[in-house]
């Protein structure tokens, strides 16, 4: 068949020859969850679409009594720092766990990693919004203000789901070891993961820098 | 060693990714104004294809598989979505 000559056959981090089977199943089940990050990404388009047509009247408090930039900055250096400890998670299980047997300590420690910089984002983005709520920014002063409440928060909810995710994986890992199900399990939260970053990235240029200039 | 290639990948990544973002929050943060703003643009899209490229592996030669179709499909239907929304609230937002 075609699948041998094949560099890649699905987004994320291909498991390689020597995982056999698991990585042409993965094919089906991590393209099909990227269908599904397509649709999760035009639920985003649309909050951001909200946001936009109501930029025009951010003002009173508008972004620059709300914005924390250096926080901003701090919330993106965590999300991509977890961006590349996940990729680590994932390059650990493509090399190390092609056999049953391998230990799952080092892939258990990448995941772990993330795992904390994901909760120094959520640490620092909850102490923005409790900031901004106290300096008379809540979500129902303006439009402008549930609108970016909305599309911020529904970034933050995702990034939980994530760590959630996350951290059952690492049980499953531990109590099961890595097997069939899990290794497609984590190549499905890697691409979630990797999408959520892109999504922070549409959210700190467009919603904080833009909203600065 | 393929090992090795598949590490530098992720670092060559992070490092083009912690560049354009450094070169917008700085830009903003002193300079602004109109070089801010299009070094901003440019910073946001170039990360993007840094991210897809690097972190999700999605190749940008040939067509060997959906995945790529499906990313420029999806960002069509927010083009017209997003900038339909935009230019018509826009427009009413001008009359007003």
């Amino acid at each position: 068949m075609s699948f041998s000559i094949r560099k890649s056959l699905h987004p994320g981090l291909n498991l390689g020859e020597d995982h056999g089977d698991d990585r042409l199943e993965a094919e089906t089940s991590v393209f099909g969850f990227w269908v599904f990050m397509m649709s999760d990404l035009v639920t985003f388009g649309m909050f951001f679409a909200v946001f936009a047509t109501t930029m025009p009247l951010a003002c009173c408090p508008g972004p620059k009594e709300l914005f924390d930039l250096g926080s901003v900055a701090w919330q993106t250096a965590f999300l991509l720092a977890s961006s590349l400890t996940s990729g680590m998670a994932i390059l650990t299980l493509k090399q190390e766990h092609a056999s049953r047997s391998a230990s799952t300590k080092k892939l258990v420690f990448w995941l772990l990693v993330t795992v904390l910089l994901g909760c120094g984002f959520l640490y620092r983005e909850i102490s923005d919004f409790i900031a901004m709520a106290a300096a008379g920014g809540p979500p129902t002063r303006s439009g402008y203000l549930s609108a970016l409440w909305s599309l911020v928060g529904l970034h933050g909810l995702h990034v939980t789901g994530g760590l959630i995710w996350c951290l059952v994986i690492v049980a499953g890992i531990v109590v099961r070891g890595v097997d069939h199900r899990w290794k497609l399990t984590l190549l499905r939260w890697a691409v979630f993961w990797h999408f959520l970053d892109v999504v922070w990235i549409a959210i700190f240029s467009f919603v904080f820098l833009g909203g600065l200039l | 060693m393929e090992n090795n290639k598949e590490f530098r990948h992720y670092l060559i990544g992070f490092v083009l990714a912690t560049l354009l973002t450094v070169i917008p929050f700085t830009l903003v943060a002193t300079v602004g104004g109109k070089i801010a703003f299009f070094a901003l643009i440019l910073s946001a899209i170039l990360q993007l294809i840094v991210h897809l490229r690097y972190f999700l592996h999605l190749s940008f030669k040939g067509q060997q598989r959906e995945d790529l179709q499906l990313v420029l499909f999806t960002g069509l239907i927010l083009l017209i979505m997003i900038g339909g929304s935009v230019w018509v609230l826009g427009d009413l937002y001008n009359r007003m």
